[in-house]
């Protein structure tokens, strides 16, 4: 009933879409003047910040913008019909069957109490009424389409007993068993692991190819847009600034907003000291208080004052450019080819003596089967940290990369204190605190190793102002004799994170994330912290924030030498910043050594696995494509032998099922360089580089 | 004297109108109710202006209609209230009257709206309880019978008679009946009618409301403290002390509870002590949850933390020794010097167990929270710079706890509330002839079949507290969630 009809105009017009949101006090503008076009089999990704009104465009497709929301100008065509104007019966019909949605919590769209093979039956049954037997029938086809193993389970199990990247696929069967004309994807890889993020984004490509359907695809990163769309379109602050063919964005763009974006993320060739990023200055503006004229102006490089913010600003199309269109005034006036205004080179810090080392640290946990009488049945040992020995130096990066799972938080908590090590020993200036639980540290310890958290909306108390937090860890760390010389210390802590000092009365919720993240960093270094511990701590924000973070942390590194551990995900930022990278996997250290050479071949085949998932905003670049089969196994019953042998593509090269047996020693390639992997020297001297940058 | 009528000379052109507009509001909300049945769906029109089109047609004009009626019967209301307190005494009748013994009901609680509707904005969640209507009903309520427990307990106003005395011929009189010759009063009717002891109902169901507000969020308080104390340990640690506590306070709730209090008041029960040992136990909770609370806090400043403890410590100590000593009790070792007041015993008795019962249900709730809190990154930063375990639980967890507590705190008043009516029904506790709500519905119920006036005005007091203390909750939830 849905494919048959055959349209071949655009599926998807939206024309000047205006959104509000109306709370108690006013009118928000959610989003302004949004105009898109998705023909069939094209795939549009929309690019922006948090706030900036990218999902209200989804939901207002939708025609779900909740008891706030509504649409309050412009008009949205699905296939040549106006869907501002339909009864509720008719998107009823729409919804699921000819437009899809797949949101970002897979867990969330899946109904818990429902088997899978019922849930997916369901769309079929109830849109084009087919009988049950026909719906499970097709069930087990789009399981089988979206890789999944042993389908005909699948269909019998519940949703939590899937793994999260699983789930996921799941919803995107759910989505494409009607198939409908158009998928909308709101952020649908967000809440996964790389190497899973790679594997569903691979696999909604190639969906989209087969089934023909379109896609408006929504996203932050501007990575993924490049791997998966055709046509990009950047919003700003609730309005579309540029829109455009994926090259044309890319290669020539025409929004200083656009060109400010792609200089603040890492790519190849960024370096901490010789080119670092240059973050965009000021906040995103709040919907309400927005500027006139260009929302843009007041970050803008090209501001121009009585012309920028005088006027409403139209979408102009940009010459001899396919449907190239940009949100500026003066976008042909600029030279776009100009190189950026590099900021100050800086003076690498030499490292200095070792400061913390760890020797054959291990942690593992026991998991007994019943709560009330421990001590009694049957147990489990979970090795959450296997022999992890390493050193860190003064003023030294070490990043710590690995996907959920792979037990660096265990590693941060065993070294905060918080977890005392089962085997093996940390030292901190040659004196052991491995054993010692953080009731028993001394101040002096405890101020040395403190910790940046990831979530900045989870990091400060929500009902203790700003200041106040500071101050506590002041008084904690003994620092100042009384209230008036924390608060000057205090002060001075948010000069150093360049927040006003006038934050310091507020309470986080008055925050943006960014800053948020700047207080937590102040708070970590109040009593001069020497060893930080930063779990992923940009990696929840926005990446305009994210430079500016990051650059921070560098600065408060060079001029305090302290050591920074930065653990996470994101092989671009650790690339950027960090000296040394050791790559994690089950608990396992797989690989160690300086960022050159964990970046280029030889790698452990994970580390290859894991520079090819990360997707790379640049067309220049050129990736080897490693798809990793499955799910990371569970620490609770690890494989047997080698850790990644259930994932690696290299497992078959080497004779006699090694892999499965023994688990490989530690092996030094080069100076400071160490691989966990039963491949031989000539195997390993093989490999190719996964990420070449074409020459320009 | 003559008796009143229900709403005297001017009511006889009043009633027509408030019973034709209270007509019209019931045919006008039916036939609404039936339309809507047929009526199209509301569709989104975006006008090219940026209008939106508003519901037309007839339902909409029924809506409209169903608004304006309900706006008329309310003024008629308004203009009973403020009619008898401007005109003169009996002009409108029982209604009237009882209008003007609340007069300073009436303005305390219009000053109150004007003030919190004007600086709403400042105000923080209280300020957003008047954004919804229902907050503002339950408030206003709730905020009658305080008002009138506090004007009726500390100054003597609103009610006509002392609510203990006789007066003679007056035994089971309908409202509105007129005192005889020679006795005294502020008002010369028994407004609402006498009981079977000929007192004045209406001034007993004043003072009634001064032992429920006395009573109800004191005891709500003091279960507050033993849940928070007892349960933020058992959500933060978890493991067997978790299980134990659970395992108690499980033990308690499946205990029944009008069993238990019939245990505890029972002459002999309290012979042993029971009660006073419980009410040891149990007050010794605030004084641990405050000391602990200023430690946590401030031991890394001694030079402040020691005068602050002490000070605090002090008195409520002192508070705790003087509330469980009591004469003729087992508990009875302070001097008369120095206790600073005795309690009745049976008040105290039903203090105890309505704290005990109501802490198990704080405690699960509190539990709850702690363990959804602690995973935050905020506890762990706390715990990473060597924090305290009870400053993390009293510092970091309890202060983001606090708007489903606030929730439940009102709430939990509530059903307070009908415990005490409860009890006083079953005549646990308080003396035969104190005017509490609960004794006084029983006593009238004995009677019922002959006398229905007696047992309603109490019963209405009960339910409308009750009511304005769920709306109140409702209207607190509603507005927390939104921004």
């Amino acid at each position: 009933m849905t494919t048959e009809n055959k349209y071949d105009g655009p599926i998807l017009e939206i024309d000047k879409l205006s959104i509000s949101f109306f709370t108690r006090l006013r009118e928000i503008p959610a989003v302004m003047d949004f105009s898109a076009k998705i023909m069939p089999g094209e795939a549009l990704g929309v690019v922006g910040e948090s706030g900036c009104g990218k999902s209200t465009v989804a939901l207002g497709v939708m025609q779900d913008l909740g008891v706030n929301g509504r649409i309050v100008g412009g008009s949205i065509k699905f296939k040549g019909e106006e869907m501002n104007t339909m009864t509720p019966e008719r998107l009823r019909d729409i919804r699921g069957s000819q437009i899809a949605m797949i949101y970002q919590e897979p867990m969330a769209s899946l109904n818990p109490a429902m088997r899978i093979g019922k849930q997916l039956a369901e769309v079929p049954m109830i849109h084009e009424g087919i009988s049950e037997s026909e719906a499970m029938k097709r069930a087990l086809e789009v399981v089988t389409d979206v890789k999944l193993p042993d389908p005909a389970r699948i269909l019998k199990s519940f949703p939590h007993q899937l793994s999260g990247g699983q789930q996921q696929r799941i919803v995107i069967a759910m989505a494409l068993m009607s198939k409908p004309s158009l998928l909308i994807l709101d952020e649908p890889t967000t809440a996964l692991d790389v190497t899973v993020e790679a594997a569903v984004v691979e696999l909604v490509k190639d969906l989209g190819k087969k089934y023909g359907t379109s896609m408006l695809f929504i996203s932050h990163n501007l990575g993924l847009v490049l791997e998966t769309c055709d046509r990009i379109c950047v919003m700003y602050s609730g309005e579309a600034v540029e829109r455009g063919s994926i090259d044309d964005v890319f290669d020539e763009m025409q929004h200083p907003y656009t060109q400010a974006l792609f200089r603040s993320i890492p790519l190849p060739g960024a370096d901490k000291n010789a080119r670092p990023l240059i973050a965009i200055p000021g906040n995103f503006p709040l919907p309400h208080e927005r500027p006139e004229g260009c929302n843009f102006g007041p970050r803008c490089d090209y501001f121009e004052e009585g012309r920028c913010d005088s006027q409403v600003i139209t979408m102009e199309k940009v010459s001899g450019n396919d449907r190239h269109e940009s949100r500026c005034l003066k976008f042909k006036e600029i030279d776009w080819d100009a190189p950026p205004q590099v900021a100050e080179t800086k003076e690498k810090a030499p490292p200095g003596q070792v400061v913390l080392k760890m020797d054959n640290l291990k942690k593992y946990y026991e998991v007994a089967a019943n709560a009330l009488f421990g001590s009694g049945g049957e147990r489990k040992v979970v090795k959450a940290n296997e022999t992890l020995s390493f050193e860190a130096r003064e003023s030294e990066t070490l990043a710590i990369v690995g996907e959920s799972g792979c037990g660096k938080s265990t590693f941060a908590k065993v070294l905060m204190g918080l977890e005392t090590a089962t085997e093996g020993e940390i030292l901190l200036d040659n004196k052991s605190i491995g054993n010692i639980p953080i009731e028993q540290r001394d101040t002096k310890t405890i101020a040395d190793v403190q910790m940046v958290f990831q979530n900045p909306f989870d990091t400060l108390n929500p009902s203790m102002t700003v200041g106040r937090q500071i101050m506590r860890a002041l008084e904690i760390f003994k620092v100042g004799n009384n209230d008036a010389e924390r608060r000057t210390r205090m002060l001075e802590l948010l000069d150093l994170v360049k927040l006003p000092r006038a934050f310091a009365d507020r309470m986080p919720r008055q925050l943006s994330g960014g800053q948020k993240q700047r207080v937590g960093i102040a708070r970590a270094f109040a009593g001069d912290a020497r060893i930080v511990v930063a779990d992923e701590p940009v990696s929840a924000l926005d990446v305009s924030v994210q430079a500016a973070v990051t650059d921070l942390l560098m600065e408060i590194q060079r001029e305090h030498k302290t050591t920074l551990l930065f653990i996470s995900h994101d092989l671009s930022i650790v690339r950027y910043l960090s000296d040394r990278v050791m790559v994690m996997y089950l608990g396992h250290v797989v690989e160690l050594g300086t960022t050159d050479q964990v970046f280029a071949p030889p790698y452990h085949p994970y580390t290859e696995a894991l520079l090819s998932a990360v997707p790379i905003a640049d067309t220049s670049v050129k990736k080897k494509h490693i798809v990793l089969e499955g799910d990371i196994p569970s620490a609770m019953n690890p494989p047997t032998g080698c850790p990644f042998q259930t994932r690696c593509r290299w497992k078959d090269k080497v004779a006699g099922g090694l892999c499965e047996k023994e688990v490989p020693v530690t092996r030094t390639l080069a100076e400071g360089h160490q691989v966990k992997c039963h491949l031989t020297d000539e195997q390993m001297t093989e490999m190719e580089p996964v990420i070449e940058v074409a020459a320009e | 004297m003559e008796a009143l009528t229900w709403t005297g000379s001017l009511g006889t052109i009043l009633n027509p109108i408030l019973s034709i507009a209270v007509l019209l509001l019931a045919i006008s909300v039916v036939v609404q109710i039936v339309l809507s049945f047929f009526a199209p769906a509301i569709t989104l029109q975006s006008n090219a202006d940026g209008t939106l089109m508003k519901r037309g047609g007839a339902l909409g004009m029924f809506e409209q209609a169903t608004k304006l009626f309900f706006f008329a019967a309310l003024a008629i209301v308004v203009v009973y209230i403020v009619g008898g307190i401007i005109l003169p005494y009996g002009m409108l009748g029982i209604v009237g009257a009882m209008s003007k013994q609340f007069a300073p009901v009436w303005i305390a609680l219009f000053l109150t709206f004007l003030a919190s509707i004007m600086f709403k904005r400042r105000l923080g969640l209280y300020g957003k309880l008047f954004d919804s209507v229902i907050g503002m009903i339950g408030f206003g309520l709730v905020m009658f019978w305080v008002f009138t427990a506090i004007f009726a307990g500390l100054f003597d106003l609103i009610a006509t008679h002392d609510p203990l005395s006789q007066i003679s011929g007056l035994k089971n009189k309908l409202p509105g009946v007129a005192l005889p010759e020679g006795s005294e009063g502020k008002a010369p009717h028994y407004l609402l009618g006498g009981d079977n002891l000929a007192r004045d109902i209406f001034s007993r169901m004043v003072y009634g409301s001064t032992i429920v507000i006395a009573i109800a969020p004191m005891a709500t308080i003091f279960a507050f403290m033993v849940g928070i104390t007892l349960g933020l340990p058992a959500g933060y640690y978890g493991g067997r002390l978790d299980t134990i506590l659970s395992f108690l306070a499980n033990l308690i709730l499946a205990f029944p509870v009008i069993l238990l209090f019939y245990l505890l008041v029972t002459p002999e029960i309290v012979a042993t002590g029971i009660p006073s040992f419980m009410a040891a136990f149990l007050f010794v909770f605030p004084i641990v949850f405050f000391g602990v609370l200023l430690n946590s806090r401030y031991y890394t400043q001694p030079t402040k933390r020691t005068p602050m403890l002490i000070l605090v410590l002090g008195a409520l100590g002192w508070l705790y020794l003087s509330m469980i000593s009591q004469t003729g009790t087992v508990l009875d070792f302070l001097p008369p010097a120095v206790d600073l007041f005795d309690i009745a015993p049976g008040i105290l008795v039903v203090f105890v167990s309505v704290v005990f019962v109501n802490s198990p249900t704080v405690f699960r709730i509190v539990r709850g929270l702690a363990l959804d809190l602690r995973t935050r990154d905020y506890v762990a930063a706390a715990q990473t710079r060597g924090e305290g375990a009870w400053y993390v639980m009293l510092w970091e967890i309890l202060p983001n706890a606090r708007g489903p507590l606030i929730v439940d705190f009102c709430l939990r008043i509530g059903y307070t509330t009908i415990l005490l009516g409860t009890l006083g029904f079953f005549g646990l506790g308080l003396p035969p002839e104190s005017p509490d709500w609960g004794s006084t519905i029983n006593e009238g119920r004995k009677l019922l079949l002959v006398f229905v006036h007696p047992p309603l005005p109490p019963a209405i007091a009960l339910l409308s507290l009750v009511l304005g203390l769920n709306l109140l909750a409702d209207g607190l939830r509603e507005e927390s969630l939104k921004d």
